[in-house]
């Protein structure tokens, strides 16, 4: 390995390449995620037919109908999203960007590789587990006493190579990325380990306590994992992508406010008022990072709104940043108590956590994965062509899900907040939406479809098709 | 101007968690409310039947929990018959507590007392076949339980009083 120059990135631009890296650890975990991401995708499809027709669930095989039952493939949609798909997207890229921000190679890119195979472990065990019935039941939360610690180990082993290259960094600033990326692997496994109460194997707190730590740690894992590193990947892709400087790294460091707006799940509940009042008050105060990050989006992409005709991987991480905009201000709106006494508990929430995970989380481990993968291998994505029908697919079928749901859960709301409309009434009038959101489902299953072709074939190094103009090969 | 030091961010930011888990959690576990009227020490048998509950993921479609602004109002079959607003001390005895979030069916709190006649009864059949009671229902059959663990569900079902 040579490393006769070594970059030094001012702390407005992340640069161009690093030094020479081995990256076949983050390479792994970029593919182990697009092959995770197709588990829960199925799970989401499989309930969203029970739910259009309960009678579809006759056609489950007897032996098989104790696991592939809503109830059980509920858990293994959401932790598989989120600690398959996501949370190894982000560890692929994370350990591909750090090298590359401090000027130092990875600290050991053995533990890397053992990184991948234990994460990929952890995720073969929650998805063999949660179909056998073996759960905790705490949403979020779900997966066993064993499966917690492998997974705090997991966290673990990330931050040992995320600090350990940070701290030998061979460049003064650190860019804001890297201390996403510190804070993230440090305070999100801390956040696990308390709301899953690991130093219990029954992970759960009793009574009251139990409701408020399991929201708490909803929204704080949501918070410090998933929200400060998906913030820390796209201020690093928004000016590689755009090839303009970050705005304001200093507006840039507001991302982290919301740690004290949990509660907010619990409005009207049987919790202490103050609380709610509390977190509401704190949960409108997530305007200010939120405003933070908009005017850094926008004023990122100045001038560069026209490259996401050319570039796949910045379109979708520039649609992905308005989603989340939308999210933050979705947010806050359900945090209003009329509203929320409204939305609560509808289908509304349901439209609310696809945007927050999919089409924002989601979006950007898209822009990531297009956009690491060609450099990590060396060579230009496979298929121009199915990247677009990805996009395209993806959003418009996001889209319509996402309206649906939150159509939905306004006719919900409605009704229930009436009253005198019996329930099974609230129930039978679900059946277009149900329909239409299995649809839009299927739309975004194909789009995901597209995603993998072009990564399995990229991977297995078939030529580009159709050839790409010079200019935009890796981008 | 320089932007603050790394230091000074991460333990920033620790030190917000960590006053935001004392404020958020700790001061709400000060006040621990005292079992209600309606706290249940479950028996063997029912709390069997309520790790069965956990484990089918009847939680994902069903809360417990009925919220001060649909007392009087929410609906199951006739206005208010949602039952009475949930207290903290209901679950003084529930580890974990199985609130739930969405609503695919209805609130469970007081399910005991819904069904008319034989209430233990009308749950068993209704869990084997709930298309029989409700057509259009999205609710799965739960049939291919053994009958012994539909039995403790039952019997679980029964302390949602």
């Amino acid at each position: 390995m040579s490393q006769t120059t070594v970059t030094t990135p001012s702390p407005q631009t992340p640069p161009a390449a690093g030094p020479s890296h081995e990256g076949r650890a983050a390479r792994w975990f970029l593919y182990s995620g697009v092959f995770w991401l197709f588990v829960p995708g199925l799970a989401g499809l499989v309930m969203a037919l029970f739910l259009y027709d309960a009678r579809t669930q006759e056609w489950v095989p007897e032996p098989l109908r104790s696991a592939v039952i809503f109830g059980r493939l509920r858990p293994l949609h959401v932790n598989l999203l989120l600690f398959g798909w996501l949370s190894m997207a982000y560890a692929g890229s994370i350990l591909h960007i750090v090298p590359r921000l401090t000027g130092a190679p990875l600290y050991a890119e053995p533990l890397a590789r053992l990184n991948v195979f234990l994460w990929n472990l952890l995720v073969l065990g929650a998805a063999v587990s949660l179909p056998l019935g073996f759960t905790q039941g705490r949403e979020y939360a779900e997966l066993v006493w064993p499966l917690d610690l492998l997974q705090l180990l997991c966290f673990g082993i990330l931050a040992v190579n995320v600090w350990g290259t940070a701290l030998r960094r061979r460049v003064q600033q650190l860019y804001i990325s890297v201390w996403s990326f510190m804070a993230a692997t440090s305070i999100g496994p801390l956040v696990y380990a308390v709301g899953n109460k690991v130093w219990d194997p029954s992970g759960a707190y009793t009574g009251m306590n139990d409701a408020i730590m399991n929201y708490f740690y909803v929204h704080n894992i949501f918070n410090a994992w998933f929200t400060t590193g998906a913030l820390g990947l796209a201020f690093y892709l928004l000016p590689k992508l755009t090839g303009n400087p970050l705005f304001s790294h200093r507006l840039a460091i507001w991302g982290f406010a919301s740690v004290w707006t949990g509660q907010h799940h619990l409005l009207y509940g049987p919790g202490p008022e103050w609380l709610e009042i509390f977190s509401v008050g704190f949960s409108i105060l997530t305007f200010l990072p939120n405003a933070a990050f908009t005017l850094n989006y926008v004023k990122t992409m100045e001038g560069a709104w026209h490259k996401v005709r050319e570039s796949v991987a910045l379109r979708f991480l520039a649609v992905g940043c308005a989603f989340y905009i939308v999210t933050c201000l979705q947010g806050i709106a359900q945090s209003f108590r009329g509203f929320n006494a409204m939305v609560h508990f509808t289908n509304w929430v349901i439209g609310h956590s696809h945007l927050a995970f999919v089409a924002d989380y989601s979006f950007f481990c898209f822009a990531l994965v297009y956009t690491f993968v060609p450099q990590l291998l060396g060579r230009a994505l496979h298929s121009r062509r199915l990247m677009e029908w990805h996009f395209w697919l993806t959003l418009v079928g996001l889209t319509v899900f996402m309206v649906d749901l939150w159509v939905a859960g306004l006719v919900q709301g409605q009704s229930w907040s009436t009253g005198g409309i019996p329930f099974m009434e609230t129930v039978r009038a679900m059946q277009p939406y149900y329909l239409i959101r299995l649809l839009a489902g299927l739309a975004v299953g194909a789009g995901q479809v597209c995603f993998a072709i072009t990564i399995w074939k990229t991977a297995r190094g078939e030529a580009a098709y159709p050839a790409l103009r010079p200019g935009a090969a890796l981008a | 101007m320089r932007p603050p030091s790394i230091r000074y961010l991460l333990f920033g930011s620790l030190l917000f968690l960590l006053a935001g888990m004392a404020v958020t959690v700790g001061l709400p576990a000060l006040d621990e409310a005292p079992p209600s009227a309606l706290a249940v020490r479950y028996t063997p048998q029912e709390e069997r039947g309520r790790a069965i509950y956990l484990r089918e993921g009847c939680g994902y479609c069903h809360t417990q929990q009925v919220r001060a602004v649909e007392v009087e109002r929410g609906t199951v079959h006739v206005r208010g018959d949602i039952g009475p607003e949930s207290a903290p001390g209901d679950y003084a005895f529930q580890k974990p507590v199985l609130w739930g979030t969405s609503r695919q069916g209805p609130d469970l709190s007081h399910v005991a007392g819904r069904p008319p006649g034989n209430s233990r009864e009308w749950q068993l059949q209704h869990l084997a076949e709930p298309q029989r009671f409700n057509p259009g229902t999205v609710m799965p059959s739960f049939r291919h339980l053994p009958r012994e663990e539909l039995d403790a569900l039952a019997d679980y079902l029964m302390t949602l009083r």
